[in-house]
């Protein structure tokens, strides 16, 4: 039987599929930095607010992570918006169905978000009144935002079998069809949580070198401690990378392996993250530049697999295209506006005082 | 049609989508209004060289942030997120239309939320004129988000040109675009003043209390005053049909509308002699109090604005159940259970109409019905015999001009009419009624049977 897909929308694509695709990758690794901070953030403070119970170094680490989360998690979401949106213009056929299929799932994420993103400014804010109760809010919040991450990813999964849908609709009940959860699931959630972990490492090892000028020891302990699990991370990465590529579909594999730049893509993938781990302890300029190529070349990769997932069913590059070149130019126009203006305010916010003082954020 | 229908348990989903859009609708014009309150205040604060005002703007500017940055971007994904779920085919359609809006939009959110945090931890780094700078690159940022959202949202209701020339330019400059924009820009003011009544009731020193409250005060007076004017030049703009339920066309629409009125003038009697003229009496139960009220207010005129609509989602191009008016013929020649994509049943079964009719309510009625809950069907057809609930059907349209006509097969008709007659006991003397339809309809050997329709 031929699988039931929704009819595209008969308006044109207000541009060529190519340069929303590539908006939609390019976007979501923006979003990735940011939910990758996020979530390994609260993961890694939850572990660390465990350990500074006994070590008052632990215990300084969360506070000033603290801080820096709120603005993390506003920027996730936000970030989250525009692949999504993207999205939604190319593939919407395939994300509405999977979306309604689980439709209450789906409309939780808003209300798991929602409690999270409070949580860790309950964090932030009582951070020295909650003491050692503060792990666990930490820790309720990294399962609530681990819930968010494993409903992203049954869904953005189930929008690519299309040939289950039907079948799953006559199954079940519209909005409360969920499951099943197959191991490849598990695998690509484990893998974008290890990610995470290793990612928020990083970027603890980064936000060390702000809090040199106040206290230089505890800055290189956290920068240590912020290696190690970026280390930690990515080396245990490599195993469950390797899970995820193995319970891939052998079509898809396949499909991937025959394609030079999909190979290409994954070799430099994986050669960039061998990079940043073999330098990330000289070189934090070095190693981040590794670090953001992988996570570009993963972006990538994870395109093609969708691409390789839906080709049997669907062929953007079929659909009319009507290019809104005016309106588009007024975004570009606006986005280098808007981002020279974000980095006017991040001059004069981080720019030493005019007295010499410098807080530490 | 094109979509899995989502039948959300007694709300249905205008109601999911409702209760979620006027939470943030009431939150999302704060963060508007609020952004200018800051700019404004903080820049009265040096003018006076009042530190204790500045003080107070400082904590303001906490709440808000708590306020505006986590509830209000959740709640704005939130809509995004249920009106997928609701109607996909619609929010499908304005997505490919206006994807560049919202991309413009995206940039504005960003620039905003990194305002929003560098002013709220940058009080004791920045210099005061730089904060202030951030507090209107803030506004003005926010203000713009507004802007473009602004004209999407008019459109669903008046897309005006876009119905012949489909291009960007005539969908956001539609009639309703201007005083959309004069009314929400207008809302935006009064909630700042509806929010600042509450951070500044929790002032300790009495005298800066009173300066607050009544400053305040003239703030949400200033913005109210200005909506009705807003509101009638956007009546005004509405197509006719709209306008003749908003004006006392329909009765329940008459009354959401009225009480949006009262509320108002009572959110203005209220601030009127209460903070404005004692602003030392003044406490937070009270401005808990006005919130209320302008939270009423909001409700009842968002309820009203996405009522005038029907029976559209996007005016004079889409039904609210999604079916697009070119299709119409289409769906009425071949019938809806061939033409729908997510059903159970294609094909009517003479002796058993009623699971055929039911899939036939779930993909044409479901989108504003319940069967029990929100707007129910069950009590819309109560006491109706088969008869009148056939040719109600036949003649929807014409029911208070909310619904689109049926559209269907005379026999697709005739079946959901069977199914909603099982929906309340009827009266003994028609109880054969849908055994009767069923011997009718295969008498016109009106049941084709063709392939499904994937």
């Amino acid at each position: 039987m031929n699988p039931v897909i929704p009819g595209p929308v008969p308006v044109p694509l207000p541009a060529p599929p190519g340069l929303l695709d590539f908006l939609l990758v390019f976007t979501f690794i923006l979003h990735m930095l940011a939910m990758n901070f996020l979530l390994g953030g609260v993961i890694i403070l939850s572990v660390s607010g465990y350990l500074g119970r006994r070590d008052s170094r632990y215990h300084e680490l969360t506070r000033r992570v603290s801080r820096v989360l709120p603005p993390v998690a506003a920027f996730t979401i936000t970030l989250g918006v525009a692949p999504l949106l993207f999205l939604q213009l190319v593939y919407g056929q395939f994300f509405y169905t999977s979306s309604v299929l689980m439709a209450w799932y789906w409309l939780a994420v808003v209300f798991l978000v929602l409690l999270g993103y409070y949580g860790v400014y309950w964090h932030q804010l009582r951070h020295d009144e909650l003491g050692p109760k503060g792990a666990w809010v930490m820790l309720a919040t990294a399962v609530l935002f681990l819930l968010v991450a494993f409903i992203f990813t049954q869904n953005i999964t189930a929008m690519l079998h299309p040939q289950d849908f039907y079948p799953r609709f006559m199954n079940g009940q519209v909005g409360k069809i969920f499951g099943p959860v197959p191991l490849l699931n598990l695998a690509r959630l484990a893998h974008f949580v290890v990610a995470a972990a290793a990612i928020a490492g990083f970027g603890i090892a980064l936000l060390s070198s702000r809090w040199r000028a106040d206290s230089p020891e505890f800055a290189d302990w956290a920068r240590r401690y912020g290696v190690t699990w970026f280390m930690g991370g990515t080396l245990l990465q490599f195993l469950v990378g390797l899970w995820f590529l193995f319970s891939l579909p052998a079509e898809i594999r396949q499909a991937l392996v025959g394609e030079k730049f999909a190979v290409g893509v994954l070799v430099l993938g994986i050669l960039l993250a061998l990079v940043a781990l073999l330098t990330v302890a000289m070189s934090l300029g070095a190693a981040s530049v590794a670090v953001l190529g992988t996570v570009c070349a993963m972006a990538v990769l994870r395109h093609l697999v969708r691409l390789a997932y839906l080709r049997p069913y669907f062929d953007a590059h079929s659909l009319p295209v009507q290019g809104q070149w005016v309106v588009f130019s007024i975004f570009v126009a606006l986005l280098l506006a808007g981002l020279a203006t974000v980095g006017w305010m991040l001059y004069v916010f981080y720019r030493p005082a005019a007295d010499g003082r410098r807080v530490s954020v | 049609m094109n979509y899995p229908v989502w039948e959300p348990f007694m709300l249905g989903g205008g109601l999911v989508i409702g209760i979620i859009a006027i939470l943030h609708v009431f939150v999302s014009h704060f963060a508007v209004g609020g952004g200018l309150f800051l700019a404004l205040t903080e820049r009265k604060a040096y003018r006076d060289n009042n530190p204790a005002l500045l003080e107070y703007v400082k904590s303001h500017s906490k709440f808000f942030v708590l306020v505006v940055l986590v509830f209000g971007a959740v709640s704005g994904v939130g809509i995004w997120w249920s009106i997928g779920l609701v109607n996909p085919e619609a929010t499908a359609t304005l997505i490919h239309v206006f994807v560049w809006g919202w991309a413009i939009e995206w940039v504005f959110f960003v620039v905003e939320i990194a305002a929003a945090f560098i002013y709220y931890y940058g009080w004791d780094r920045l210099d005061a004129k730089t904060h202030l700078r951030v507090g209107w690159i803030y506004f003005a940022a926010a203000w713009a988000s507004l802007l473009v959202i602004n004209g999407i949202l008019t459109f669903m209701l008046t897309p005006g040109r876009w119905l012949q020339a489909q291009t960007f330019a005539a969908a956001y400059f539609n009639p309703g675009m201007f005083p959309s924009l004069v009314v929400r820009t207008s809302v935006c003011i009064a909630l700042a003043g509806v929010y600042a009544l509450i951070t500044s009731s929790a002032v300790r020193d009495a005298a800066l209390r009173s300066q607050v409250v009544s400053y305040a005060a003239k703030w949400l007076l200033l913005g109210t005053l200005i909506i009705p004017f807003g509101g009638i030049w956007y009546i005004s703009a509405l197509p006719a049909l709209a306008r003749e339920i908003s004006m006392g066309g329909a009765p329940a629409v008459s009354i959401f509308a009225g009480l949006s009125i009262f509320f108002s003038a009572l959110v203005m009697a209220f601030t009127y002699f209460g903070p404005l003229q004692r602003p030392r009496q003044f406490n937070l139960v009270f401005a808990f109090l006005i919130a209320v009220l302008a939270l009423s207010t909001t409700a009842g005129t968002e309820w009203v604005r996405e009522a005038v609509r029907k029976p559209y989602i996007i005016y004079g191009y889409m039904y609210s159940n999604s079916l697009r008016l070119a299709d119409v013929p289409r769906v009425r020649a071949q019938g809806v259970l061939k033409s729908a994509r997510w059903v159970r049943h294609r094909d009517l079964d003479p002796r058993d109409l009623q699971p055929a009719g039911e899939e036939i309510y779930r993909v044409q009625c479901a989108s504003c019905h319940t069967v029990d809950g929100y707007n129910s069907i069950r009590r819309a057809v109560r006491g109706w015999s088969w008869a009148m609930i056939d040719y109600e059907l036949d003649h929807l349209s014409s029911l208070g001009g909310f619904m689109p006509a049926f559209a269907g097969t005379e026999a697709e008709r005739q079946a959901l009419g069977a199914w909603l007659t099982t929906l309340n006991p009827p009266p003994a003397d028609i109880s054969i009624a849908p055994e009767a339809a069923a011997v009718e309809i295969q008498s016109q050997d009106a049941i084709g049977k063709g392939a499904p329709q994937p």
